[in-house]
Parts: structure tokens; C-alpha cells; sequence
């Protein structure tokens, strides 16, 4: 099993391909000079020698494909887990705690590991192991200490500030069309799932973009405040951030270039790894995660001393996959029509998996969303925008079956346990969650002072924004399959 | 024994000929090919012609059609990715819908004897399953990645909604509706050919089916049921199929196509060697260990090899094949 999702999955499209033998992305290697005559040997250990005329040798370089190649190419995509996996794996992860250690038993410049934690592999692995859900977190946050993170963080900030700017972008989109009669911005659709944005670049390119939310997910997010506030504020440390995650595709999110900060010359996200990863590892170590004492989360971005925190982890109201359709629905309600929306009623439509929401009044609908998750309903909700159906404002869209809480990289259903059954106790340990509203919270009003300079600065598109590239669909003779 | 005669020759593509479907009340032909066309041919005098060329609907080879059994549409499945659904409300053929959302060429097409689903699949390993929601709305209904390579066939059982596909992985998957929360599920895998299965017939009781490989082998398959009396184990769900009787010895060459008669039970393949056979259960032959005779081989039945063969489903003695050699022949069989 991949812990991808079922899109990415599909996508992997070539029959035999994997990056060693059949890539066709041509990849530039930086050459001294080309000398002719020369003669290229091949080593008992697999490398290349080139021998020049006058007798000089040298190495040839290997030609390495990086993950972001391959997210920059329309040629294959997850069989490039191999690639993937050697970047972002528990090894690398080990790697650097370990290195980090010796820097810092040397007296040498150590970085500052930051881990953060999103809710849906707590929940995940609270499950599994029968633990409470502060309680496995603040287990969790004793596991990665003794690992060597400095600092574990509570990812739900994030999703804060995920909501409120795709509220307000939702509702920035919707006056844009009925005002001023512009094009191409409904429905908006979700940008939170890597899966889906992905598979949105790849296969249809400038069709669908324009439509995706330009919010960042809450892991990029996370990415953005740990690096650039909390980095700043520390004298520009160097930081290794770490998010724990519930599938394979937010790694290739965290390897996007557009996630890379020239000004840290880094990743805003260095290394996600999943629940599935920290099972194994936690399996590989023997480590019995119940027996690990309790540990408090930090909170870096309050910039004060003693400012941790046990565990209290809330819940977003609406999907366990970020409650997006919930609140863009109930702020777009208020702010666009003045009414006050208590309670969602969806229904479903074809499947529980594509559910809708209106909201009407005197027998005119005035808002139509929808929640679509797994590929089949993707593609359903792809056909009907491409042939002009889609009747909807918003669409929170999510690659997997049942979204986040059913992540590809969720730990699996135990020996006699049907993943339906799985994925409905975490729905139902999520919503046994204190509720969070993400615009009564103080520390995040503060930060948008503080950090972003006010509502709708410019630092907060720079920051909490991204973008979409359409990927050109390559028609290399090399690609030519008969 | 018995006699397989030519009836008729139709060569009007130009170009390997992929695919032939009959019509459900079998009065009409439809056939596609590497020229990127689909006709339709219908008799006339007692003679078949070709009455209607659609050209517009592909931009790539066209690798099968398939009528709808009310008759009232044609599926045809394409290198192009695309699916085509062509009807005559309009009193002429038109393509008034066409499935996107298989990333490479499209392999096979099927519609659901219910009428409410159609099945493809396609090289890019997945097979798609689509509701008939509306007039000329096909909704995706399922997405399966079971099988890990190129998926050559998909087959619906002949009266319930479940679905047969054959893949370049050696296996035959088989797949039913989860109607929990409407998703498709594999409640079977069918494992034995040692290579590529090509295609996939079911037997009309719909308990029994018959796969071609390029292993050069037929095999009969049989479903078992939970608590069977032969005392067949089912380990996990309801039901598990059973390779009963593997026909080799008799093909040279990859068997590409292979037809079930539903009215005379007769199995007719198409075979890389370019020749026709035709295999008959013999009398008294057990149904946990059933044996099979050739009874009919048609040597150069084609000048290149037979890509399909298809029973005509209300004229029982009539079978058409298809060739790479450009040719659509109609045959009569008779027992002698």
C-alpha cells in the first residue's frame, strides 16, 4: 500500500517507468569542458571514469533527479517514491536529529528542530494505541524530545489562519464576480490537499487553477511562521522544521519551489513524515508509547519565556479535513447576506462522499457548496465545471475517501477492522473535540498585528499565499509510448 | 464435427480492423479500427452493408464499440483517451457525450446488462466504472486500481451488476458495488494464466467464465458461493472463483478474443496464428472438472492475426471476426 492518495496513484501513468530507467526528464549537468578522445570506464562500484587523452580522470557526475524535478515534469509522478522517500523519510529525519546532537555536544552551532503536529495522525495514532488525545500528544511531544526536536508545536495556529484567509479570499471572489463581472473565480475550490492541487497542475492545467483557493494549507502555513516569524525573531537561527502529517502528498507539497525562502535558504517545511512512518519507527525502536512521560507544547510564536502548554487539542467545526466548506459557508452567510447560519444541513448526493449545502432565501438560492472527497467524485466535479455544469460557490475538495482523517498514510486498520470502521472512530474521536473558533483566538489576532501587519496586508498574500503552475504536458519523442 | 463457412467479407477499413459488436437484436454490425472510423452494417438482399461511417468522434485509433442493450447507443473506446457515446435521436448517429478522465488509451468498453452502468478501462491500469445518470450524463462512479498493469478487457456479467476486467498482470479481477455507500469493490481475483489475459467471456448463467491469454491458453473459471457443496473453501467474503479446466495445446500463438455463445454455449477464439477455433464442453462433462473439444479450426481464417470474434446474439450459427488484415468476415457454423 502507498500512503499516497488515490489520485496520485493514478496519475503514476507509465507502465514500466521508474526513475532510474525510463525518466525522460532531461536534466542539465554542470560540465568543465568537453575534451574529445576521451574514454569512459565503468568502475567496479558502478561509477563512471572518464579518462581524457592526457591521462587526467575524473568522476562523472550521476545524474540525480530531485523530487521537485519530478513535480515540474508531466512525465511520471509516484514512482518517484523512491526519490521521494530517501528525501523526506524517518531516516533523514534521524540523520539530522542525530548530526544536530553532535553539533551541539561540540559546542558548535546545533539548529532549532521544530516538530509540529497536525491533528488527523494524532488522532490516528491516539487510536491505534488506545491513548486519549492530549494524552498522545503529550507523548508524542516526550517521543520527538528524546529523539533531539527542541521544540514540538500544536499545527491547529495554522489552521486557523488557513480558515480565516480562505473566508476571506471566498468572499474577496464572490463580490469580484457579482460586483465587477469577473471571470474564472467560482466555484472556489479547496487548495489544502497537496493530492488534489497536484493533480489539478498535471492534468488540467489552466483549466481548473484559477478556480483553487490561493489560501496555503496549514502545513505551509506552519512552514511560514516557524521559519520566517519565529526564525526572525531568534536572529535568524537556522531552523529544521519537521510536520507530522496524514499522507505521502504533503511531502511533495513541502518540495514545491515555491515553498523555498531565499531569504533562510531553506524549505518552510524540511521533512514531513506520517503517521504510518512514526508507527514504524516507534515498532523499530521498541518504544512503548504509553510508557513515555508527558511533555508540554511550545508555543515559539508568543516570542515570551515559560510559555508552554499541556496538550489541549480542539476540533474546527464541520470536516475532519479542516471544517473549510463549514466556515467559508457560515462567514460568506454573514458577510455577503446577513444571515446567521447555525447548523449545516448537508445531503448527500450520489455517494456520502459528494454532499451539498445551499442556502435560501424567499426560494432563491443564494450559496451552493459542496464537500467532494476521493478521486471519482474529483473527477465528476472536474467534468461538470469543464462542461459548464457546476452550479456550486465553493468546493472543498479532497483527494482521499472520506478526507483527512482517512489520509494514505494513516496507520491501517488493525487485523479484522474494516478502514470504513476506522475512519468512522476518528470522525467520531474528532468530534468529541472542544470546538475552536478560529476568529475569537487571540494569539492569532495578535500575530496578524504583530506578524503580518494587519488584515489583508501585503505580508499576508506574500506569506499566507501562493500559487498554481499549469504543467505543459511534455511531447518528448521519448514519451511516445506505442 | 462440424463447420465454420465464410458467409460474407467485409473490407471497408483501411487498416487493422480492432473490434466488432453486435446489436441486441442482432440485425445490426458495428466495427472500428485503426482508421480512426466506426460502421455500421446492416442486411440487406440478404447481404451486409455498410450503411452508416462515423468518422468525427476520435482523433486516435478506435480499439472497441460496444451497443448499449436497449440497443439505443454505441460506445466506442479510444487511444485517444476518450469514450464516446453516439445515439440517433436525431434520426442520424451522433456523439452526444464523450468520458474523459483516463489518462492514456482506453482499452475496452461495456455497458451493464441494467442498463445503469457502463465499464472501461484503460492503460493506465484503472478500470472506470459510470452511472447512467441523466440523458447524456455519465457520472464517474468508481475508480478502480487493482490491477498493477495495462487492463485489456472489461466484461459485465450477463444479469447482474457486476463486472469482469483482464489485464496485462495475469489476473482477472472481478467487481461488485459496495451498497453501504455506493463505492465498487474486488470481491475476486482470478490468478492462474501465466501471462497477459487478452479477454474474457461470461458463460450465460453467469456462474462460469472463460478467459484467452497470451500464454496460448483458455481456462474455465467457476464461482463458489459461501458454504458450497463441494466444500470449496471461501475464505474472505461471499464467494470464490476456481479455475476448473485449462484448454491448451490447441493455440500457437496469443489468443487475443474469446466469445461465449449465449444461445448455443459454443466458445469461439480469435488467435494471433490467424485462425478461428471453436471449442464445445463435451457430453457428461463435470461441472468441478469440465472438459472441452475443438471442434471447428478454421487455418487462415484471416491472412493476419484475429483480434475478436463475437457470437451473434439472435442468429445463433452466424460469428464475425476481425482481423489486422483489414477484413471483417461473417461465418456460418454448422453441425454436421
Amino acid at each position: 500500500m502507498s500512503g499516497f492518495s488515490g489520485v496520485l496513484q493514478l496519475t503514476d501513468l507509465d507502465d514500466f517507468i521508474t526513475p532510474s530507467q525510463e525518466c525522460i526528464k532531461p536534466v542539465q549537468i554542470a560540465k568543465s569542458k568537453s575534451g574529445t578522445g576521451a574514454k569512459i570506464t565503468i568502475q567496479d562500484d558502478g561509477s563512471y571514469l572518464q579518462t581524457d587523452r592526457d591521462g587526467s580522470t575524473q568522476k562523472l557526475q550521476k545524474v540525480e533527479i530531485s523530487l521537485s524535478d519530478c513535480l515540474a515534469c508531466s512525465g511520471c509522478i509516484t514512482s518517484a517514491e523512491s526519490v521521494l522517500v530517501t528525501q523526506q523519510s524517518q531516516e533523514e529525519i534521524l540523520r539530522v536529529f542525530e548530526e544536530n546532537k553532535q553539533l551541539k555536544a561540540s559546542g558548535a552551532d546545533a539548529k532549532l528542530i521544530v516538530v509540529s503536529l497536525s491533528i488527523q495522525p494524532i488522532l490516528s495514532i491516539a487510536n491505534h494505541y488506545d491513548l486519549s488525545v492530549n494524552e498522545c500528544a503529550a507523548k508524542l511531544i516526550t517521543y520527538f524530545k528524546n529523539l533531539g526536536a527542541d521544540m514540538v508545536v500544536d499545527m491547529t495556529i495554522a489552521e486557523d489562519f488557513a480558515l480565516l484567509e480562505s473566508q476571506r479570499e471566498f468572499v474577496r471572489r464572490f463580490r469580484s464576480t457579482e460586483i465587477d463581472g469577473v471571470k474564472n473565480v467560482l466555484p472556489m475550490l479547496a487548495s489544502s490537499c497537496p493530492g488534489w492541487v497536484c493533480y489539478a497542475e498535471k492534468t488540467h492545467g489552466s483549466y481548473i487553477l484559477p478556480y483553487i483557493s490561493v489560501t496555503k494549507s496549514p502545513q505551509q502555513i506552519m512552514g511560514s511562521l516557524i521559519k520566517q516569524w519565529v526564525g526572525g525573531n531568534l536572529g535568524g537561527r537556522s531552523i529544521y522544521h519537521v510536520t507530522l502529517m496524514p499522507c505521502y502528498d504533503k511531502k511533495l507539497e513541502a518540495a514545491r519551489e515555491d515553498f523555498f525562502s531565499q531569504e533562510t535558504q531553506s524549505r518552510d517545511v524540511d521533512c514531513v513524515i506520517t503517521a504510518i512512518e512514526l508507527q514504524q519507527m516507534l515498532a523499530k525502536e521498541d518504544c512503548n508509547l504509553e510508557s513515555l512521560e508527558k511533555s508540554n507544547f511550545s508555543q515559539p510564536w508568543l516570542l515570551k519565556e515559560n510559555t508552554d502548554v499541556s496538550p489541549c487539542l480542539s476540533k474546527h467545526v464541520g470536516s475532519g479535513s479542516g471544517g473549510y466548506c463549514d466556515h467559508i459557508f457560515k462567514y460568506a452567510a454573514k458577510e455577503l447576506f446577513g444571515e446567521e447560519v447555525e447548523n449545516l444541513e448537508y445531503h448527500n448526493l450520489r455517494n456520502p462522499d459528494f454532499r451539498e449545502v445551499i442556502l435560501e432565501k424567499e426560494g432563491k438560492i443564494l450559496l451552493r457548496f459542496a464537500i467532494a472527497n476521493g478521486f471519482r467524485n474529483i473527477q465528476n466535479l472536474v467534468q461538470k465545471l469543464k462542461r459548464g455544469k457546476s452550479q456550486y460557490h465553493y468546493v472543498e475538495v479532497m483527494a482521499c475517501p472520506s478526507g483527512c482523517l482517512n489520509g494514505g498514510a494513516q496507520i491501517r486498520p488493525r487485523e479484522g477492522t474494516v478502514l470504513k470502521e476506522l475512519t468512522l472512530e476518528l470522525e467520531n474521536l474528532y468530534s468529541s473535540l472542544p470546538v475552536k473558533t478560529p476568529e475569537e483566538d487571540k494569539v492569532v489576532k495578535e500575530l496578524y498585528e504583530g506578524w503580518l501587519g494587519g488584515l489583508e496586508s501585503d505580508k499576508c498574500t506574500a506569506l499566507l499565499h501562493t500559487q498554481y503552475h499549469a504543467v505543459e504536458k511534455t511531447t518528448n519523442a521519448l514519451n511516445i509510448k506505442w | 464435427m462440424a463447420k465454420l463457412e465464410t458467409v460474407q467479407t467485409l473490407s471497408k477499413h483501411t487498416g487493422r480492423v480492432w473490434n466488432v459488436s453486435w446489436h441486441s437484436k442482432g440485425h445490426t454490425l458495428a466495427s472500428c479500427g485503426e482508421d480512426k472510423t466506426i460502421r455500421i452494417w446492416c442486411q440487406e438482399n440478404s447481404k451486409w452493408v455498410n450503411k452508416v461511417i462515423l468518422t468525427d468522434g476520435h482523433k486516435r485509433t478506435i480499439r472497441e464499440v460496444a451497443w448499449s442493450p436497449c440497443g439505443n447507443y454505441l460506445a466506442s473506446a479510444s487511444f485517444d483517451t476518450t469514450i464516446c457515446i453516439w445515439d440517433k435521436k436525431s434520426g442520424e448517429f451522433e456523439c452526444n457525450a464523450t468520458l474523459e478522465g483516463h489518462e492514456n488509451e482506453v482499452k475496452s468498453v461495456a455497458w451493464a446488462k441494467s442498463g445503469k452502468f457502463l465499464a472501461t478501462c484503460s492503460r493506465d491500469k484503472s478500470v472506470w466504472i459510470w452511472e447512467i445518470a441523466d440523458e447524456d450524463e455519465y457520472d464517474c462512479a468508481a475508480v478502480l486500481n487493482a490491477h498493477t498493469q495495462d487492463v485489456k478487457k472489461v466484461a459485465w456479467h450477463p444479469s447482474d451488476d457486476v463486472l469482469a476486467s483482464a489485464s496485462y498482470d495475469n489476473m482477472i479481477k472481478l467487481f461488485r458495488e459496495d451498497p453501504s455507500d455506493s463505492d465498487w469493490i474486488c470481491v475476486a481475483t482470478l490468478e492462474g494464466h501465466l501471462s497477459t489475459v487478452w479477454g474474457v467471456s461470461w458463460h450465460k448463467d453467469g456462474q462460469r467464465l472463460v478467459s484467452c491469454s497470451d500464454d496460448t491458453t483458455l481456462k474455465i473459471w467457476k464461482q463458489y458461493l459461501k458454504d458450497n457443496n463441494e466444500g470449496v473453501a471461501v475464505i474472505d467474503g461471499q464467494e470464490t472463483w476456481k479455475c476448473v479446466c485449462t484448454i491448451s495445446g490447441y493455440h500457437n500463438r496469443t489468443i487475443y478474443d474469446v466469445c461465449w455463445s449465449h444461445t448455443t454455449d459454443l466458445i469461439a477464439t480469435a488467435c494471433g496464428d490467424d485462425t478461428v477455433r471453436i471449442f464445445k464442453e463435451d457430453d457428461c462433462s463435470d461441472d468441478n472438472a469440465p472438459t472441452f473439444s475443438q471442434i471447428v479450426c478454421v487455418d487462415r481464417a484471416h491472412s493476419q492475426d484475429v483480434n475478436c470474434v463475437s457470437w451473434n446474439p439472435s442468429l445463433p450459427e452466424i460469428l464475425a471476426s476481425a482481423s489486422d488484415d483489414g477484413e471483417i468476415k461473417l461465418w456460418k457454423f454448422t453441425e454436421l
